[in-house]
């Protein structure tokens, strides 16, 4: 095997432990649990028999390695069962959730990615200017500043005080369903604007200070000085530098976007938007827990493939890891 | 700097300047509540749904901010140094397993499992603490076990091994002191995640509803929807959070350029 096969085989194994070892974790968060999962679910005039009729169908009175592996099993073939209130399949519920995040991530990232890199590329071309300076320190200020009271904040003065926006929501109610639907209506994008544009005021800050950084790099570097002895104009040079500066920015990206899905919950639960993370937090709010349990164990994949990747990227780009 | 000295003093002062407690009812001069009253003489930052002093939570949400943000800092650097430390000075199976551990740690998203463990254990301060150190120690351990093993590798550490050093007499006297920058930084880090860790757990309702902290203000005004009418209960704990989260944050900035100016750029 090449050394790259095996970096690839190793992280890959890395992987399905780390999978097992957080499905064995959100196992035993959940039989931690205090009280009989049946106690929340059983009308209090439901009979004994009825009650363990119930707990048989369960296969809670099987012993605890069976219904460990049970468990196992059904998790990796993304079986989730039923939820305890919604009269729907777990995986049915997370799957349309799950779409309803991506639904706010995507646009913002791709927005993010683009102008970051831009309004990046020219603050690191224009060194030492006043641009430059409020550019780093706006950004700054963004990158840290909590974006949960951004959107608080975006919330106060667009949708209530000038009452442009809809204050939360991801379609009105009764409105479009499919996603093609959904992504050709003006409704959507109504109701996307805010969200978005908090969780662009935060993640573009990200390729805006990178991409600053490595076009100060690039911009001493000899082809620059060709370029220019060869008469380009300006804007042409900018655009070469700013490629060879691009590319810190995609082993940024992957990173980016699993940071994104944890503080997602956050801006999902102020603009209601009906998203993975909001259900996580109602299904623990409702005692949900076939709902809860299916949500973290899909959250944690998001994370462990998103680093997954962020390390193979990282393997293939960079000469200096070695592949051990 | 300043902003954050500001800070601590509130903190550390928050009996004297307070006011009122932070659960204090106000009544007016007919023993009924002063609900959502705007800014005034009485109450500097208004009042909330339930006639508590806006002002008052204000400030001893510094106190929670700084205590959350100081003891899950400490806790999670101690944790990680240690880890880090032993990791990359023996090598070997210790340092597989404990590798093994941080990467297990870097793929639980921290705010979906922190809300499914308080969900099932009782919401407290202490518990956010715990769940916040858990969160905090892996990047500082990975961090400074590559440290180590780099420092490892260097003559003085054979120096000290060729004159007879135990292996603790060498962690503890060559290779920490050249640890410890890090771990000062990753502290500083900390105050600044756990802070906004904890607002953000208490902001989704997950906090301790015994103390008031500057997301437990903001969950409480959120779900009285506060933002549609009361500002002032809103804009206070909001802003707070934000300019202690940024200070923190250029402070450590700061201290990071120094003490590697190849990150510069980034």
């Amino acid at each position: 095997m090449t050394g790259f096969a095996r970096y690839v085989a190793r992280r890959l194994a890395l992987l399905l432990f780390v999978v097992w070892a957080i499905l064995t974790i959100i196992f035993v968060l959940f039989k931690l649990l205090p009280g009989d999962p049946t106690a929340i679910f059983v009308d209090s005039n439901f009979s004994v028999e009825m009650i363990e009729r119930q707990r048989a169908l369960w296969g809670l009175d099987d012993p605890i390695p069976v219904q460990y592996a049970r468990y196992l099993g059904n998790m990796l073939l993304f079986d989730f069962g039923e939820s305890f209130f919604q009269n729907q399949t777990v995986a049915a519920i997370l799957f349309e959730k799950a779409r309803n995040t991506a639904l706010m991530i995507v646009p913002a990232l791709i927005i993010s990615i683009v102008l970051g890199s831009i309004i990046g590329a020219i603050a690191g071309w224009q060194r030492g200017s006043r641009m430059e300076k409020t550019t780093v320190v706006t950004a700054l200020v963004l990158h840290s500043a909590p974006s949960f009271f951004v959107g608080i904040l975006a919330l106060m003065v667009f949708s209530y005080q000038l009452g442009w926006l809809p204050p939360g929501g991801m379609v009105s109610l009764g409105g479009p369903e499919t996603f093609w639907d959904i992504v050709t209506s003006g409704d959507y994008w109504q109701h996307l604007a805010l969200p978005c544009l908090v969780l662009v005021s935060r993640e573009i800050t990200g390729p805006i200070l990178l991409l600053r950084g490595s076009m100060l790099e690039v911009k001493g570097s000899d082809f620059i000085d060709i370029l220019r002895a060869k008469g380009l104009p300006e804007p042409q040079i900018v655009t070469h530098a700013a490629r060879n500066a691009l590319l810190p920015l995609v082993t940024y990206v992957a990173v980016m976007t699993g940071l994104l899905f944890q503080g997602q919950v956050l801006l999902e639960i102020i603009f209601a938007w009906p998203g993975i993370g909001r259900e996580l937090v109602v299904a623990l709010n409702d005692l949900d827990y076939p709902v809860a349990q299916a949500a973290l164990y899909l959250m944690a994949l998001v994370t462990l493939a998103l680093n997954f990747l962020t390390d193979l990227i990282y393997g293939a780009i960079d000469p200096r890891v070695t592949y051990d | 700097m300043l902003v954050t000295g500001l800070f601590i003093a509130m903190a550390a002062l928050a009996p004297l300047i307070a006011p009122y407690g932070p659960f204090d009812v106000a009544y007016d001069a007919d023993r009924a509540v002063v609900a959502l009253s705007p800014p005034s003489w009485q109450n500097w930052f208004g009042t909330t749904n339930q006639g508590m002093d806006v002002f008052s939570q204000f400030v001893w949400g510094a106190r929670v901010a700084l205590i959350v943000g100081l003891i899950s800092a400490l806790g999670s650097v101690i944790l990680g140094t240690l880890v880090g430390l032993v990791s990359g000075y023996f090598g070997g199976w210790i340092d597989e397993v404990l590798m093994r551990l941080t990467d297990i740690a870097f793929g639980m998203p921290f705010l979906p499992f922190a809300m499914a463990v308080i969900s099932i254990a009782e919401p407290s301060l202490a518990l956010v603490i715990l769940l916040v150190i858990f969160f905090l120690w892996r990047t500082p351990a990975r961090v400074i076990r590559a440290q180590v093993l780099s420092l490892k590798a260097r003559p003085f550490v054979w120096a000290a091994r060729a004159a007879g050093a135990s292996d603790t007499r060498i962690l503890v006297r060559e290779i920490l002191p050249n640890v410890l920058p890090l771990s000062f930084l990753y502290m500083a880090i900390g105050v600044q995640t756990g802070v906004m860790l904890e607002a953000a757990l208490s902001f989704l309702g997950f906090g301790d509803p015994n103390v008031q902290s500057w997301g437990i203000m903001l969950n409480a005004a959120f779900r009285a929807g506060a933002m549609r009418t009361a500002w002032w209960w809103v804009l206070p704990p909001g802003l707070a959070l934000s300019i202690f989260v940024i200070a923190v944050f250029m402070i450590t900035r700061a201290f990071e350029d120094r003490l590697n100016p190849q990150l510069r750029g980034i």
